[in-house]
């Protein structure tokens, strides 16, 4: 893991706080099926969730709960259409 | 860019058909442990031995350097740089920092070696004198393989505060 990623995840992220994101994002169908694509093969290559985890692991190179990581984030606008081929999100979120 | 998930290297390759209609700004403060661990993941090899920022007030960005100087050997400074304007494409393509204080008459080796090491080592588009810093934005992207951005570029400007850098984005396809 990069030591900045490391550090990142080790602080919960605070070092970005104040971080505020605004505006829209229009994606396309082609990226958004190749997002889809690259989520199931993610999912295909985990473990399956009964595997112990490995006893090696170091704790500092956990990746962080996505549930603490929502947590932080005050979510003011998110809003999903679909329009002319494209996915588009109106968002407005802080950290 | 082999490491990418797939949907990013689609992204980075066509980025105005696959973002077409996208409008959005960023506020993205770093704090200074955070701008400090990325200073210390640099390579090696880059030209100063240290290197700290410290975000001040009234957008005042104080560098701590130390460097191996010929014949003098080695020295630390604290140079304060003050950015300057956004960066907006075309027509506004430098980040400009003023060098508010820390050079002096007599660092003029420090500066020939750090300009003599920025131009050796580090990608053409940055430009170091006894008054300012400037990054050519388009430039340095286009070195990192992400040209493609460039034109997306709308507005990116630095501010300051105690203990936070702060990266003003604007970015619309």
């Amino acid at each position: 893991m990069h030591p900045v990623e490391r550090h990142l995840f080790a602080t919960d992220f605070k070092d970005l706080a104040g971080t505020h994101l605004q505006g829209t994002i229009a994606l396309s169908d082609e990226l958004i099926n190749l997002g889809i694509m690259d989520f199931l093969a993610g999912l295909k290559a985990e473990p399956a969730p009964s595997a112990p985890a490995a006893p090696d692991q170091d704790p500092a190179e956990a990746r962080p709960d996505p549930r603490k990581l929502l947590s932080l984030l005050q979510v003011n606008q998110l809003e999903v259409k679909a329009k002319d081929g494209r996915i588009v999100v109106a968002v407005d979120v802080k950290m | 860019m082999p490491d990418l998930p797939p949907p990013l290297q689609a992204l980075l390759a066509d980025p105005k058909a696959h973002l077409a209609g996208t409008d959005i700004k960023l506020v993205l403060p770093l704090a200074r442990t955070l701008l400090n661990e990325i200073l210390a993941a640099r390579p090696a090899d880059t030209p100063v031995e240290e290197l700290l920022l410290d975000p001040d007030a009234d957008d005042f960005l104080h560098v701590h350097l130390e460097v191996q100087a010929p014949v003098i050997g080695r020295v630390r400074r604290r140079i304060t740089l003050r950015p300057q304007g956004a960066v907006a494409f075309p027509d506004q393509p430098w980040l400009h920092l003023d060098i508010t204080d820390g050079f002096r008459f007599i660092d003029k080796p420090i500066l020939k070696l750090m300009q003599g090491q920025l131009a050796d080592k580090l990608p053409r588009g940055i430009e170091l004198t006894a008054d300012h810093l400037r990054l050519h934005v388009p430039a340095l992207l286009t070195a990192a393989g992400y040209q493609k951005l460039v034109p997306l570029l709308r507005h990116l400007q630095l501010s300051s505060r105690p203990n936070q850098l702060v990266v003003h984005l604007h970015l619309s396809a």
